[in-house]
């Protein structure tokens, strides 16, 4: 009796831990591991520019690099689904992740990597980075680099990227004999130049001709050292004392307008000294028929952002990062890939030729090909500092990164112009606010 | 019986509802999570959770494995303190794995386990703690509390996906599912506790019977411990008659035939001399003849095994026998011989042994019994010694007044002592060798 009871038993116990087991399997991945094709890895991407220009070379870049790739690992197969665009591809990769069918690597989209690398979606790349003799991190732009790290930690590389540059229009300069700032201007140089030609030049007794077009608080904040929030996104520095500093500027500023309000198309008109672009503008609109029009009736050229009295001539980077998987079956692959889109220097200066960015490796941007092609592209040699554009990218501000870091800036956003708009007390107005957005943090 | 039925069926029930509602949740998350890809609002949710969730098809997949392998789980018995354990902490790890993969949404299943475990509960010491434990986890298990510690995704984010009115019909069902179970396993109890209850009366109106039963033997017992004490006064009586008819008729017989012929001498002596002194022969004859008829007599009373075996295997058989008798241990030890001995003798350390470990069972309650018989010089040493109760206020009874008599006849002593359990010490000088033959059997 006892054992045909233990029998019992044993059979239920053992189909029990089977149970389990495969539970696992489906549950921990085990399960796409075993069903993966080991030869063939998949890349997420969009169709179309990171820098929203159709420039005819889609994929030109990636098919390049898959070309180098498969011919260093024979066997190999490298598949992408094309097609997608990239107002689309949030939602695609969205899918592909929750579907569980998410590709072995894939191109993350600044406003989605913060979510991603939450969620554990992408893989820490810590140990590749670390165990790959070949692999060195120093040859990248540090911003570039620091740019695909969550938390300290480096979920991402970096493939290409823009810094934010301040156009100036020589061309009024020279009118109002003015003289070109230098290098490191700071604020109250800026200040002057907006001050000095900010004028009524047709006597209609209406102001039309200004200092400054699209300098909002975000570029004031990075070029006077301000970090707005704490590393986990829980804190709110609003009050910190070059906030106040930078809102009194951008007062200033405004008040030069006397109620005018200047869009950047009083910039595209010549009536406009400074506008602050991505570098990728820049070279988007050069190349082609219409903004050669759009640009012709004046001479200009791009140079850092003005520093704050507490800050540097910095600003922001906008960069495209390319993720592993977390859930890779094939890792090695994979890794292998990632560094002939980031570290490749064939691949990384093609980017000068069929996108609008900058390379992530220094020596590319550096070089000197990259300078003749550059001053080939734009027609004006003078126009580009090749020094201008390395030291923008490598000084670039990289932001803290947490969940709802996008939500939080546009608290502040709102935050920040509530003060400009109110009559109220600055100082009085920032600890407000900043209690308003501490509130909000916490919440969250 | 028929009730014992009851409560299984309402087990499998229980099952059931669980089943239903598990493969319900999870294949509304599935429906869901699909229906946000489905209509392509994929990013939009992936923005509200904070831990990727497992592929739509898998959930449904894994939930039912893990559920199946709790069932298989609650189908072995185990009914041993640690195994109980082991099987119910299994049990409430799978538990909590299918919660968490249907976000804490439900765990009614620990009512389940619990309904389980209650089946063994009779048979284990550690009810309270088990019952404790798996309270515990019911309690613990909240989508609340455990998203402080885990990440995971509630189920009302999944539900994101329906309309608010479709979103509360969901909802519904799984609360009506759960509160089902709950009242399920309500009745479930209801009727165990009925049958524990009434297993109960029936094991206390067998331990009823069972005082009565002892009552009754109790009475049995006093009664037989009466007609004992009077068929030993009856044979006290007849022994007593017998010895006066016996002694009426030896030494009454002879000493009649003596004295008679003693009173012929005393008339003859002057007379006739010679006829005196055949007269006094014959009345010798006489008194030897008495003598022979007294240790007939003395015979007849004698301990039967002393009659029949020698002195050391009479012991070794007396001890014996009272050891299967009673639950007392004895240990005899003899480390001298035991021959040579008179009967007298033999008599009197075989009533002392005897009695001593009477007197230990009966009075001392004692478990274990020494006796040691050694020899110092020419002293014989008895000693019987037990573990039982003692005594500290010795009122010598007739036992111990008999044998000290006994023993002072033949020039011994008596040592007795009961403060740790009851110790009596005999001291008796060895004739033989030194007075070889003594009164009785030298005549």
């Amino acid at each position: 009796m006892g054992s045909i009871k233990n029998r019992k038993n044993m059979i239920a116990g053992f189909f029990c831990a089977l149970l389990l087991v495969l539970s696992g399997l489906l549950y921990f991945g085990g399960y796409e591991k075993l069903n993966a094709d080991d030869n063939v890895i998949t890349i997420g991407v969009f169709s179309d520019s990171y820098w929203e220009v159709q420039n005819g070379y889609s994929y030109q870049i990636l098919e390049d690099a898959i070309e180098i790739f498969e011919k260093q690992h024979p066997g190999a197969r490298v598949e992408y689904v094309s097609g997608i665009l990239k107002e689309d591809y949030s939602e695609w990769l969205s899918e592909q992740i929750l579907a569980g069918r998410a590709p072995d690597l894939f191109f993350v989209l600044p406003e989605d990597f913060n979510d991603l690398a939450e969620l554990g979606a992408l893989k820490d790349l810590t140990r590749l980075t670390g165990g790959d003799g070949e692999f060195d991190e120093k040859r990248f732009y540090s911003s570039a680099y620091r740019y695909g790290q969550y938390n300290g930690v480096q979920y991402s590389l970096p493939y290409e990227c823009a810094p934010k540059l301040m156009f100036l229009n020589k061309s009024i300069l020279k009118k109002e004999g003015v003289p070109l700032p230098g290098k490191e201007w700071t604020w109250e140089d800026f200040y002057e130049i907006c001050s000095q030609v900010t004028k009524d030049t047709d006597g209609n007794g209406m102001a039309d001709q200004f200092g400054v077009v699209g300098y909002g608080w975000e570029e004031a904040f990075e070029s006077n050292g301000i970090t707005l929030f704490n590393r986990k996104g829980t804190e709110c520095y609003l009050t910190d004392e070059g906030v106040e500093d930078a809102l009194v500027f951008l007062e200033r500023l405004k008040e030069l307008n006397v109620g005018y309000n200047v869009t950047a198309k009083d910039f595209d008109l010549g009536n406009v000294v400074f506008q602050p672009m991505w570098f990728s503008e820049y070279r988007a609109y050069k190349p082609y028929p219409l903004s050669i029009k759009k640009y012709s009736g004046f001479e200009w050229e791009c140079i850092p952002m003005p520093a704050g009295p507490d800050g540097d001539n910095i600003s922001t980077l906008n960069t495209l990062l390319i993720a592993m998987n977390e859930h890779t079956s094939h890792e090695e692959y994979a890794w292998d890939f990632m560094k002939t889109l980031t570290c490749d220097v064939g691949i990384q200066s093609e980017i000068f030729d069929y996108s609008e960015g900058v390379s992530v490796l220094k020596e590319v941007t550096e070089s000197e090909e990259t300078l003749k092609l550059l001053m080939e592209s734009s027609g004006s040699g003078n126009s580009l500092n090749l020094q201008i554009l390395s030291d923008a990218v490598e000084n670039a501000v990289v932001t803290v990164r947490f969940r709802n870091y996008s939500e939080a800036m546009t608290k502040a956003d709102e935050a920040v112009n509530a003060i400009l708009e109110g009559n109220s007390n600055i100082r009085m107005a920032q600890i407000v606010w900043n209690r308003a957005i501490n509130q909000y943090l916490k919440e969250q | 019986m028929s009730e014992k039925r009851s409560y299984d069926y309402v087990l499998v029930v229980l099952k059931n509802i669980n089943l239903l509602t598990v493969f319900y949740i999870s294949a509304l998350i599935s429906y869901c999570l699909s229906g946000y890809i489905r209509e392509n609002s994929a990013a939009d949710f992936i923005a509200k959770i904070n831990v990727l969730p497992v592929a739509a098809w898998k959930i449904p997949v894994i939930v039912m494995g893990l559920y199946v392998s709790l069932l298989l789980l609650l189908y072995i018995q185990n009914t041993d303190g640690r195994g109980l354990f082991i099987k119910i902490v299994l049990e409430l790890g799978i538990c909590f794995w299918m919660s968490y993969v249907i976000g804490f949404s439900y765990t009614g299943m620990i009512l389940l386990i619990l309904a389980d475990a209650m089946r063994y509960f009779p048979k284990s010491k550690w009810k309270i703690q088990f019952a404790v434990i798996i309270c515990m986890f019911y309690l613990l298990f909240d989508y609340n509390l455990v998203s402080i510690r885990y990440r995971m995704i509630g189920l009302e984010t999944y539900l994101g996906y329906f309309q608010s009115d479709a979103r509360f019909l969901m909802l519904g069902m799984k609360n009506i599912l759960a509160s089902l179970n709950t009242s399920i396993f309500l009745v479930y109890v209801v009727l165990l506790v009925r049958v524990q209850e009434s297993e109960k009366e029936r094991i206390l109106n067998l331990n009823e019977k069972l005082n009565e039963a002892n009552d009754e033997l109790r009475m049995a017992n006093l009664q037989l411990e009466e007609y004992a004490k009077e068929s030993e006064k009856a044979a006290k009586a007849k022994e007593r008659n017998r010895l006066a008819r016996e002694i009426h008729d030896t030494l009454g017989h002879s000493f009649v035939g003596i004295i008679t012929g003693i009173e012929a001498c005393v008339a003859l002596m002057d007379v006739a001399p010679e006829a005196t002194k055949e007269q006094l022969k014959a009345i010798a004859e006489v008194a030897r003849q008495g003598m022979t008829d007294v240790r007939r007599s003395v015979r007849a009373l004698r301990p039967d095994a002393l009659e029949k075996l020698d002195l050391e295997n009479a012991l070794t058989q007396m001890i014996d026998e009272i050891q299967k008798a009673t639950s007392a241990e004895i240990d005899y030890q003899c480390t001298t011989g035991l021959n040579c001995f008179n009967e007298d003798e033999e008599d009197i350390i075989y009533r002392i042994t005897q009695e001593s470990i009477t007197n230990s069972i009966r009075h001392g309650k004692a478990k274990q019994i020494q006796i040691n018989i050694d020899r110092e010089y020419n002293t014989l040493k008895l000693r019987v010694e037990d573990n039982g109760i003692g005594c500290n206020n010795i009122q010598k009874g007739f036992g111990l007044h008999h044998m000290e008599e006994r023993l002072n006849m033949l020039g011994g002593e008596l040592k007795y002592n009961g403060e740790q359990g009851f110790t009596v010490e005999a001291r008796i000088p060895i004739r033989w060798g030194s007075e070889e033959g003594s009164v009785v059997k030298d005549d």
